[in-house]
């Protein structure tokens, strides 16, 4: 029984029991992924219709459903595609940015030592419950009055508002873009709540010895932020950037529109080359955003 | 004398020193005070504004001279939100609650193997699994919905279906064995990122412990089984926990592979769209005998809905959260 066995070195046995443990997502890659990638493809490259017998039939068009996507077909709620994605990617690079600087600073505060940090702490994190979807959906979209807000008008009609108008002169066309940025706030925050974790335990993980010699050569606390803290947290910063990205395009609305083009209008070649634009969009994101921060750690490590 | 002078001088910029120092960190700490107390406000204040709409009469609702405190005390909201979202009363909640365990349990169970194996196996072709990984978390889900939803709908493998079913194929949409599958081969909800934190955390145990382990007989199973799971204990509940919470507020999964399977986050989120606005009023008005519903009202069950969506979650997250930040710097993500 055994000789089977005594053939083979230790070393392969280890190496083939460690690809038996990989093997649920070797098949889950090509059951799940690899599969509908390819079939995304082939679709979005066929005039796809259903044939008499209930399976599907396949007729070549090249890249007319691709055409058709940009020129002909409109979202459910009448914009082009063109606007879509261009709304779609706007937006995202501009919370971006802001949500990574946002989630830095609230690690920054949740890090200082102070009483009370735990009760601090636990409210810092409750956006990852709240910020799930649906909850999202739940707390923001009203249909009715005024009644329910997740304290959005609270500054529009506050004192320090009508303060800076009427006594200090700020135009409106300052105010507005930071007020709008402010009064979202509860939107920034919940999206914000892993990203924070991540930084907080990042900040965590720094030396305390390096802050005792940049204190103790005179540096000041902006310096060695600068200095000691933002280096040490760029490698994070790489993956919350990409992480955020991600997160960013997984709530973004596209999957209705495939999916209402596919199954509402039975058009599951355009629905398809939709996806496959979309994808191509994030991949081009992520590789630039990859490139940038590459270049910033590497800056930094040195 | 002049000896003296100089120390009393010295004392006194001393003094001024010191006293600027002890000015400018009270300054700072003062400022991020302020700002911990507004943002943890900010975070509060949506749930805390709930609370009156909740437990106020619904005549009551556009008063403009409530603001925190109703008149009169009531809970008709959160009974027809009970009813609207919770149709199988408290059992829908535990349903949801037990799926979301389940999947939790697979979710853990088989990416901390693939995890385990991406770092400490140095098997074939390692490198390139490990970019699938990163792949499949790059590229958002939706992308393959279609395909993937299709491949459902005519599910097959390898032809197997034809010794089963007439057609060689099933229907799997709207059942739950497509999600029980999803979990297992890799791919439930941001299964991918479990795996690279499994990964990450696992490449930090000492290899002392596997040398030790297999010195004392033990193979490549027990070793995993018995000493390395033990040890994976924080990076275990993190993503327990975080699995636990995205797997019961999912929508997306549950949405399309099982629109029927009445989850509480589908239902909350099909029942109260702005076009069953109507049909929400109407059931108050006759449920409850308030003639005077509005849109307002629509809200408050709204809102009451949520809240109760909220319960199983804050309870996780009350009991787990302290322990998040400290697991959390374990998991090997950092440094």
């Amino acid at each position: 029984m055994k000789k089977p066995n005594k053939k083979l070195s230790f070393r392969t046995m280890w190496k083939i029991h460690g690809l038996i443990f990989v093997s649920p997502f070797l098949i889950g890659f090509i059951a799940f992924f690899l599969l509908p990638l390819v079939n995304t493809i082939y679709y979005s490259l066929n005039n796809v219709g259903v044939g008499d017998q209930g399976g599907m039939t396949f007729e070549w068009t090249g890249i007319q459903n691709y055409i058709d996507l940009f020129q002909k077909e409109v979202t459910t709620t009448n914009t082009t595609m063109a606007r879509l994605f261009t709304e779609e990617n706007s937006t995202m690079l501009l919370s971006l940015p802001l949500i990574v600087v946002f989630s830095l600073f609230m690690a920054l505060l949740a890090n200082q030592k102070f009483k009370g940090r735990a009760i601090v702490r636990l409210l810092f994190f409750l956006p990852i419950i709240l910020g799930i979807d649906v909850v999202m959906d739940m707390l923001t979209i009203t249909t009715g009055g005024t009644t329910l807000d997740t304290g959005s008008n609270l500054l529009s009609g506050s004192y320090v508002t009508i303060f800076l108008v009427r006594t200090l002169n700020v135009p409106m066309r300052v105010l507005y873009p930071i007020m709008t940025y402010v009064e979202n706030i509860f939107d920034l925050i919940s999206q914000a709540g892993v990203q924070t974790l991540v930084y907080l335990t990042a900040l965590q993980s720094i030396s305390p010895s390096l802050y005792e010699v940049s204190k103790m050569e005179g540096a000041t606390a902006y310096e060695t932020f600068w200095k000691v803290t933002i280096p040490s947290i760029m490698n994070i910063t790489f993956f919350v950037v990409i992480y955020t990205i991600v997160d960013l395009f997984l709530k973004s609305s596209i999957a209705e529109e495939a999916y209402a083009f596919a199954f509402t209008q039975g058009k599951i070649g355009v629905g398809s080359a939709l996806s496959v634009v979309y994808m191509g969009n994030v991949i081009l994101v992520l590789a630039i955003a990859a490139l940038l921060l590459r270049k910033a750690v590497k800056k930094n490590e040195k | 004398m002049k000896n003296k002078m100089k120390y009393s001088d010295m004392d006194a910029s001393l003094a001024i020193y010191l006293f600027k120092n002890k000015f400018k960190q009270g300054a700072v700490k003062f400022f991020s005070l302020v700002l911990i107390l507004g943002l943890c406000f900010t975070i509060v204040y949506p749930i805390l504004s709930l609370v009156p709409v909740i437990f106020s009469t619904v005549e009551d609702l556009g008063n403009p001279n409530v603001i925190w405190i109703p008149e009169e005390f009531s809970v008709v909201s959160f009974k027809a939100a009970i009813r609207l979202v919770m149709p199988q009363g408290f059992m829908t909640m535990v349903k949801s609650v037990l799926y979301a365990v389940g999947i939790m349990i697979l979710q853990v169970f088989f990416s901390a193997m693939v995890g385990y194996s991406l770092a400490r196996v140095k098997f074939w072709g390692r490198g390139l699994v490990f970019g699938m990984v990163i792949l499949v978390f790059l590229l958002p889900r939706q992308s393959l919905l279609l395909a993937q939803y299709i491949s459902f709908v005519h599910f097959d493998v390898l032809g197997i279906m034809n010794l089963f079913t007439k057609a060689g194929e099933v229907n799997l949409i709207n059942n739950p064995v497509v999600l029980v599958l999803l979990a297992v081969f890799g791919f439930g909800v941001n299964q991918s990122l479990f795996i690279f934190l499994f990964s990450q955390f696992f490449k930090n145990i000492p290899k002392e412990l596997e040398e030790a382990s297999l010195i004392d007989g033990c193979g490549f199973y027990r070793t995993y089984f018995r000493i390395m799971l033990p040890n994976a204990v924080p990076i275990i509940s993190t993503v327990g926990i975080l699995s636990f919470v995205w797997n019961y507020g999912d929508t997306y999964y549950t949405n399309y592979f099982n629109p029927e399977g009445s989850y509480m986050s589908t239902l909350l989120s099909s029942t109260f769209i702005s076009a069953n606005k109507d049909y929400i009023l109407n059931a108050l008005r006759t449920w409850y005998d308030v003639p005077v519903a509005t849109d307002l009202a629509f809200d408050a069950v709204k809102q009451a809905a949520v809240l109760i969506f909220l319960i199983p979650l804050l309870i996780v997250y009350l009991i787990g959260q302290r322990k998040l930040v400290e697991n959390m710097e374990n998991s090997g993500l950092v440094g």
